[in-house]
């Protein structure tokens, strides 16, 4: 299992390079000068040459690239065109509040999409697994913009039992340490800012949690009906098992796998930022940061930031194939 | 382009004399060459009722963009940093061009114009406790006269630029002190614009040693602690003082105990400035028991809204400095045309834009100039009103007979179109209505459209300018007509309307660089009319974007600059 861990970390070294490569090529493929971007309705034509000068768009692009290449390995991830400020500031300031809304999200969508799919796996083809999927169709349909606003303006104008946007109330002063509000809230032993924080947390974790609902739930729902069709399955029954035991220990141990693949697939995407979650609830993390970069033109903000998301999303994967061995003892890694 | 800087510098002597012609205000001090600036006039007192302490939170629409109030040029950033730090002079709270004293206790102006020697407050104190002076004020000044080039390169010093200019080029010959409360700054040639410009944001003076400190001063930015919201970031005289910045998420100040004017001391413990990009958000995030209690911009409907329920107030801001236009360019046909320029001109129903989009006369109003009511020397020049049969005639008097055209429209909305795409497709219908045969097209609006739109690719589009600050110079000169350095280095028309009227320019010229106020303002008034005659563009509308406020939220003064001080700002709860 080591050899095989210690393969799939060396293996991401070509596959990142080669991305930045791609990276690289496509965004400055996207029209449009950065420079002019930046200046907007300041612009003037000796402005933007100074600009560009400034940020080294005058040179060759493989000398753009080297240099970025070079300051990469050394762990220079380059600085905003916009805001002057390292990646590193700018990513690891939001990227904490990414991550609590991604595990909210997952918690809410995993928590109740299985449970929910394995009832209408249950039930299937009859009314509560036709229930279950108008709820996935709703959920997969309805625009997280639409249900962002519709629950702030539910739960929060309305009957005011939910904050309507940011991480915790402005006015509780708590002292930021590592930007995530569940650390902070504990350093600091204030419990009123910790359960603020995760009331704080709810609807915006409906809103991106919705449509990962609807996928685990059909996923669950599939692989249930799949498996509980199996031989060993009316075995187990007919060995007199109960329903119980034989749902858990053998049609959930086999189920899991493919779920589990959705789930790491769906967190990998999560991490990379909800842009449409985070606007409506004014949430501060990375996903309306680095669609604003592309609005911008913010090349190396751009190419950093994908770069850890593929890094991101290639560990998960690396963990989701981990969490296989020990879902199912037959498969091992050489 | 140094042309242009230098004929912003030496602008308008209306900016000036308007500050003192202003109707809209009152109180404006004379600032004449000789004169002495009265006593400060402070903000207006409180009623007896008002209430001490408690944290305010305010809705903000963008981040500001650094900590240094040198390094900024955004109306974000403005905001915040006018609650934190102060200049020589400021503006009266709720005007826009009426010059009061400040950290300066006077002033008084040489016969020449061009030295401005002021007599500084005594037993004022930064926020880290070390001694405002003449020394400190000294430091500021020769600090952006000799900022970092990297700091120009990377475009952070707009004002610096355009206001002051840098080194040898700059209209600042010295800064001289005289006395630990007494320094004489020393201009090149006189500017009867420049005590408006310092009260600018950007000139605000910061404690010397907070500076030092923070490596304001360091060629490599990544290491300005000072302009990265670090530990001496924004350390000023002001009422608040600087607590956090959370980048992306909000920015604490706290009251200032020790702020020097006792009578105008904050009543707020705190103010935090929370940044929530979407409108319905914002309003929701209002509306919402404990969340918002105040947001600096609603959309006009939104303001509606907040009218009608009776835990909000709307705040009319009454003023505005803006302008939104339908353009068009004379080097592309058929807008080489006058007669279909004034064509255009009667075919577009502007009151129906205000009605729809900006939720009425308290949003937005029709534009009868190229620049708003309030400016220097605006006047009413009698634009065309809605006629589609009077643009009709036009159009068969022209003799043009090939009516298509490109009609460019940006992705995003601006401050002075809520909803362009919206309004877009108004004027659209209005010019098909009387034969032009438009073809809509769309472009994001950083950094396309601005790109295209100011090289002059576009035959027509809408787009508009918020001022830098309200003077006739930067909406006629500036952001439209003004001759100026070109893409293909010859100095003649803007590329981005291709209008060429050299009586008009210089009328415009001399107007920046003439001292005597009456005849600068008779040559501004010949410019518009120049303008008014040639029909380059169409003004539309100029919004007054309206803020929204609980009903609780007392003392608030707004402004049409969108940087009203919070110092008045107390929680009726």
């Amino acid at each position: 299992m080591l050899k095989y861990i210690a393969r799939r970390l060396l293996g991401m070294v070509p596959v990142l390079f080669g991305l930045s490569i791609v990276l690289f090529a496509f965004i400055h493929l996207l029209p449009g000068d950065p420079a002019a971007a930046i200046l907007g309705q300041h612009a003037t034509p000796d402005r933007v040459a100074r600009l560009r000068a400034y940020l080294g768009l005058d040179l060759p692009l493989y000398e753009q690239y080297l240099r970025y290449l070079a300051g990469f390995l050394q762990g220079d991830f380059g600085e905003s065109a916009i805001t002057g400020r390292k990646f590193v500031d700018e990513f690891f300031v939001r990227f904490p509040a990414t991550i609590e809304l991604t595990a909210a999200a997952l918690l809410f969508a995993v928590g109740i999409g299985i449970p929910l799919g394995r009832f209408a796996a249950r039930h299937v083809q009859r009314w509560p697994d036709g229930m279950v999927t108008v709820v996935s169709l709703l959920g997969i349909s309805i625009p997280i913009f639409v249900l962002g606003l519709t629950l702030q303006y539910i739960f929060a104008v309305r009957l005011g039992v939910l904050p309507a946007s940011g991480r915790i109330d402005p006015r509780s002063h708590l002292d930021i340490q590592t930007n995530f509000i569940i650390i902070d809230s504990l350093l600091a032993g204030r419990l009123d800012v910790l359960l603020d924080g995760l009331s704080h947390l709810v609807l915006p974790a409906i809103a991106l949690g919705s449509i990962p609902l609807a996928i685990i739930t059909r996923i669950t729902r599939a692989a249930v009906i799949d498996v509980q069709n199996e031989d060993y399955v009316r075995t187990a029954r007919a060995k007199g098992l109960t329903e119980r035991r034989i749902d858990d220990r053998h049609i959930m141990r086999n189920a899991w796998l493919p779920v589990v693949t959705v789930i790491g697939l769906q967190a990998g995407g999560l991490l990379a930022g909800a842009v449409l979650t985070e606007t409506v609830f004014a949430w501060n993390g990375v996903g309306r940061w680095v669609v604003d970069s592309i609005h911008n033109r913010d090349y190396l903000i751009i190419q950093s930031a994908i770069l850890f998301f593929a890094l991101v999303f290639l560990t998960v994967n690396l963990l989701v194939d981990i969490g296989y061995a020990f879902l199912n003892p037959r498969i091992r890694y050489a | 382009m140094i042309r242009l800087r230098m004929g912003a510098l030496l602008s308008a002597a209306a900016i000036l004399f308007a500050a003192c012609g202003q109707t809209t205000t009152s109180g404006a001090p004379s600032v004449a060459p000789g004169s002495v600036a009265p006593e400060s006039v402070a903000p207006e007192s409180q009623a007896p009722a008002v209430k001490e302490g408690g944290t305010l939170v305010a809705a903000m629409p963008g981040d500001i963009s650094r900590s240094d109030s040198a390094l900024i040029d955004d109306s974000n950033s403005s905001w915040v940093m006018n609650n934190v730090m102060e200049g020589l002079v400021g503006l009266k709270p709720g005007t826009t061009g009426e010059v009061i004293p400040v950290l300066a206790e006077s002033w008084t102006i040489s016969d020449d114009a061009l030295s401005y020697t002021f007599k500084l407050r005594q037993n004022v104190k930064f926020h880290d406790g070390t001694d405002f002076n003449a020394d400190a004020v000294k430091v500021n000044y020769d600090r952006w006269l000799n900022i970092p080039q990297a700091y120009i390169d990377a475009e952070y010093t707009y004002y610096m630029d355009t206001v002051l200019g840098h080194g040898d080029k700059s209209n600042l010959e010295s800064v001289t002190v005289n006395s630990p409360t007494e320094i004489v700054l020393k201009l090149r040639a006189p500017n009867s614009a420049f005590l408006l410009t310092q009260t600018l944001v950007p000139f605000a003076i910061a404690s010397p040693k907070a500076l030092e400190d923070g490596k304001a001063n360091d060629p490599d930015f990544t290491k300005n602690t000072y302009a990265q919201g670090g530990p001496t970031a924004m350390t000023g005289t002001g009422p608040f003082k600087f607590k956090e910045w959370i980048v992306g998420d909000h920015i604490t100040v706290d009251k200032n105990p020790d702020y020097w004017d006792t009578t105008n001391a904050a009543h707020l413990d705190s103010v935090v400035f929370r940044i929530i990009l979407d409108s319905t958000a914002t309003l929701n995030a209002l509306q919402t028991e404990g969340e918002v209690d105040i947001a600096q911009t609603i959309s006009p409907i939104d303001a509606a809204s907040a009218a009608g329920d009776p835990n909000l107030q709307a705040i009319d801001r009454g003023s505005s400095c803006n302008l939104f236009q339908l353009s068009m360019n004379q080097t592309h046909k058929p807008f080489d045309n006058l007669k279909i320029r004034e064509a255009v001109a009667y075919a577009v129903n502007k009151q129906a834009l205000v009605d729809a989009f900006y939720g009425g006369e308290a949003g937005a109003v029709v534009a009868d100039n190229w620049m708003p009511v309030g400016t220097i020397s605006y006047k009413p020049l009698d634009l065309p009103k809605y006629d589609p049969d009077k643009a009709k005639a036009l159009i068969a008097e022209s003799g043009v007979t090939d009516l298509s055209f490109e009609f460019w429209y940006p992705d995003t909305s601006r401050p002075y179109a809520p909803d362009i795409k919206g309004e877009f497709e108004a004027l659209l219908s209005d010019l098909e209505a009387v034969g032009f045969k438009p073809t809509p097209k769309t472009a994001p609006f950083r950094p396309d459209y601005l790109a295209n739109s100011s090289g002059g690719k576009y035959p027509a589009w809408v787009l508009g300018w918020t001022c830098d600050w309200q003077g006739p110079d930067n909406f006629l000169n500036t952001a439209f007509f003004g001759y100026r350095d070109r893409s293909d280095k010859t100095f003649g028309p803007n590329e981005e309307f291709g209008y060429k009227n050299d009586a008009m320019w210089d009328a415009m010229d001399k107007a920046l660089k003439t001292t005597d106020p009456a005849e600068a303002d008779q040559l501004w008034q010949q410019a518009q009319d120049l303008i008014r005659a040639d029909m380059p563009t169409v003004p539309l509308v100029s919004s007054k974007p309206p803020a929204a406020a609980k009903a609780y939220v007392k003392g608030f003064v707004p402004a049409g600059n969108l940087t009203e001080l919070m110092q008045t700002v107390w929680l009726d709860k």
